[in-house]
């Protein structure tokens, strides 16, 4: 994808928040007798999203120093990229597998899928290191914050087992 | 003086001093990873600090903050790879200088540089804040409005890319600000029924997602070739530089201490901005451009003095006016606000423990700061060493116990799962998220002056230019405006 065409999705992107906001914010009272009333500013808001939106999409100017170089194709070999588009998309499941982690399956549970899906699949080391490097995530997690810190952590049987033993 | 004096008795509290060095450590490492900036640390650990006095999460969170711009040197002048983007500019010729060999006079300088300008920077804090914080209190409605109208203006202005996408960044994070309960009057807004968002879109999620997750996705697209790490020297001795590098170096110095902290006063400014302009005013004075980019000490000296001292300038409009100057200062604002404690003229008077607490923690945070990074360098370039494989699940972890721990819901969890893949998209594509973050946590405030003023005034919009500040405040708005339109600034930008 160009450096232009995903400038272009992401204000479209940014375009369709704008117009969802102020849909919703329209239904809000703009003003009451005591003055602005809870629809006013998010509609200014709103109206100036939606307006600098279409003046992105229609000139995207230059992109700010942190944005990265579009590296795919160009100079990258077909191989490097296929791998890169492939650790990409299972760092990308990881977040998924977060999300839904800290729902339904606990602290504990989580860190050991994030680490061998990462630490496995996506850079391809050994079993024993993504296991290894989860133990390490969840004990640092359990002990470290879960413990010491007292910071609150998706729980289920396996954490609360744990600080039944340790507190 | 006196109340230094209580600020340093709260400092150096068991406790406290525990923090500063945390800070201090993290900020330190953070600054030495490249890719891991602070913004996306102070996010992470955020949430950590929710249980902690609110004195000591600010005295830990402002050590990683200033501790960053230390260690962002040592992979600039060992591998040419700027740990933080302030410390971009020290590549150019910092690893010139290691490549002949002055490694440890580069590392050396830069350490006693941001010594200094630091120190410096805090003197100037205690001295300019009090009277500073007086002048503020005069501030109406309308004032207030409008010095945040332009300080949102100066940071989009400042950002390297186009006036309109900064604008949009800018306004995208004010439309974030208003979900959730009115400030006002409690009315829900823009949470689509949606109970969990009817607090609004809290700060954690949305920080950590833009920037920690999204850090993460940019990671599993890096190269993972070696990468060239240049020696520093074994002992203490190797840091000194030669009597002609220190002479060299006074001049740097002393103008970078001074220009970057009061870049860091100006909204946008900061350590980044303060590095660049020094570096491009030393080449400019000396009496040897020629040098610069071949290893001119000078090219070190002055911007790792200014980077530091704007980093402790961009202190001043956030402890005075509540104001922050750039986004890691936002995230402190927020960590404020989550606390309980709003800053501004008032904290001087109501709870100068917390003011005079954080900036004499900085005294001695640059103290512990100078100690750590001159012989504990080559311990800490080991910490480049660590595989990506295994640093980012152990980030994932982090990011998601940051995230679990402030709400205690894993919706907010998924909301910064999905604030990770817009911030990937969005960094990727040139959109500044630091302008989101500035805006998003000055929304609510900026809302509810605009409102107040357009009360007081039953609707007449002229009341923002009632008072000759709020005036003042709108030209410059006006004015970097117009100035971002011009065509200079297309130049500029590519």
């Amino acid at each position: 994808m160009s450096r232009l065409a995903g400038t272009r999705i992401a204000t479209f992107g940014l375009l369709a928040a704008a117009l969802v906001g102020l849909w919703q914010s329209l239904r809000l009272d703009r003003w009451s007798f005591d003055g602005p009333s809870a629809g006013f500013f998010p509609q200014l808001v709103a109206v100036v999203c939606v307006v600098l939106a279409l003046i992105v999409l229609i000139a995207p100017g230059q992109g700010s120093a942190t944005g990265e170089a579009d590296d795919e194709g160009g100079g990258e070999d077909a191989g490097k990229s296929a791998e890169t588009t492939r650790t990409f998309a299972i760092y990308s499941a990881t977040f998924v597998v977060l999300s839904l982690g800290a729902m339904f399956t606990g602290f504990v549970v989580t860190a050991f899928a994030v680490s061998i899906l990462i630490v496995h699949f996506a850079e391809r080391r050994s079993w024993l290191a993504a296991i290894a490097c989860g133990a390490v995530c969840a004990i640092v997690g359990l002990v470290c914050f879960g413990w010491l810190l007292r910071v609150e952590l998706p729980e289920t049987a396996i954490e609360r087992a744990f600080y039944a033993l340790v507190r | 003086m006196e109340a230094l004096l209580g600020g340093f008795a709260v400092t150096l509290s068991l406790g406290n001093l525990f923090y500063c060095f945390v800070g201090v450590l993290l900020g330190t490492v953070v600054g030495i990873l490249p890719g891991l900036g602070p913004l996306t640390t102070i996010a992470i650990l955020l949430p950590i600090t929710f249980k902690m006095d609110v004195t000591s999460a600010i005295i830990m969170l402002s050590g990683i903050y200033y501790g960053v711009a230390y260690g962002g040197t040592v992979t600039s002048v060992l591998m040419r790879i700027p740990g933080e983007a302030s410390s971009v500019v020290t590549c150019l010729d910092g690893y010139e200088m290691a490549r002949k060999g002055r490694a440890g006079a580069a590392l050396g300088i830069a350490g006693i540089g941001s010594f200094i300008a630091g120190t410096a920077g805090v003197i100037g804090i205690s001295f300019l804040s009090p009277p500073l914080a007086k002048l503020v209190l005069a501030f109406g409605p309308a004032e207030y409005a409008m010095l945040m109208l332009a300080g949102l203006t100066m940071v989009t202005y400042m950002s390297s890319g186009s006036l309109a996408r900064a604008l949009l960044m800018a306004a995208f994070g004010l439309l974030l600000g208003t979900v959730g309960s009115d400030p006002i009057n409690m009315t829900q807004r823009l949470t689509f029924g949606v109970l969990a968002l009817g607090d609004g879109v809290s700060l954690v999620p949305l920080a950590i997602g833009l920037f920690g997750l999204s850090e993460v996705l940019f990671m599993a697209r890096q190269s993972a070739d070696e990468m060239k790490i240049l020696q520093p020297p074994s002992g203490l001795l190797g840091f000194l530089p030669s009597r002609e590098e220190a002479r060299r170096s006074v001049g740097p110095i002393a103008r970078g201490t001074v220009m970057g902290f009061l870049v860091g006063l100006l909204p946008g400014g900061g350590a980044v901005l303060a590095s660049f302009l020094s570096y491009g005013m030393e080449r400019k004075l000396s009496k040897h451009p020629e040098e610069f980019g071949k290893g001119a000490v000078e090219g070190v000296a002055g911007p790792e003095s200014a980077n530091n001292a704007g980093t402790a300038g961009a202190f001043v409009p956030l402890l005075c006016m509540g104001i922050p100057a750039n986004a890691i200062t936002a995230l402190l604002l927020g960590a404020f606000i989550i606390h309980g404690v709003t800053p501004g003229p008032t904290i001087l008077e109501r709870q100068p423990e917390i003011f005079w607490g954080v900036v004499a923690s900085m005294y001695i945070g640059n103290v512990m700061l100078l100690i750590l990074n001159l012989p504990m360098v080559g311990l800490f370039v080991r910490i480049l060493e660590i595989p990506r494989a295994y640093l980012a699940p152990l980030i994932l972890v982090v990011c998601l116990i940051g995230v679990y721990s402030s709400s205690g819901s894993g919706v907010d969890v998924l909301i910064a799962v999905i604030f990770g893949f817009v911030g990937y998209w969005l960094r990727r594509y040139g959109f500044d998220l630091g302008i989101v973050i500035l805006a998003f946590v000055l929304g609510p405030i900026f809302e509810r002056s605009v409102r107040q003023a357009l009360a007081i005034s039953d609707g007449d919009p002229s009341i923002f230019l009632h008072s000759y500040l709020s005036t003042g405040f709108a030209i410059v708005a006006a004015a970097l405006l117009i100035a971002g339109l011009w065509p200079k600034r297309l130049g500029r930008a590519s």
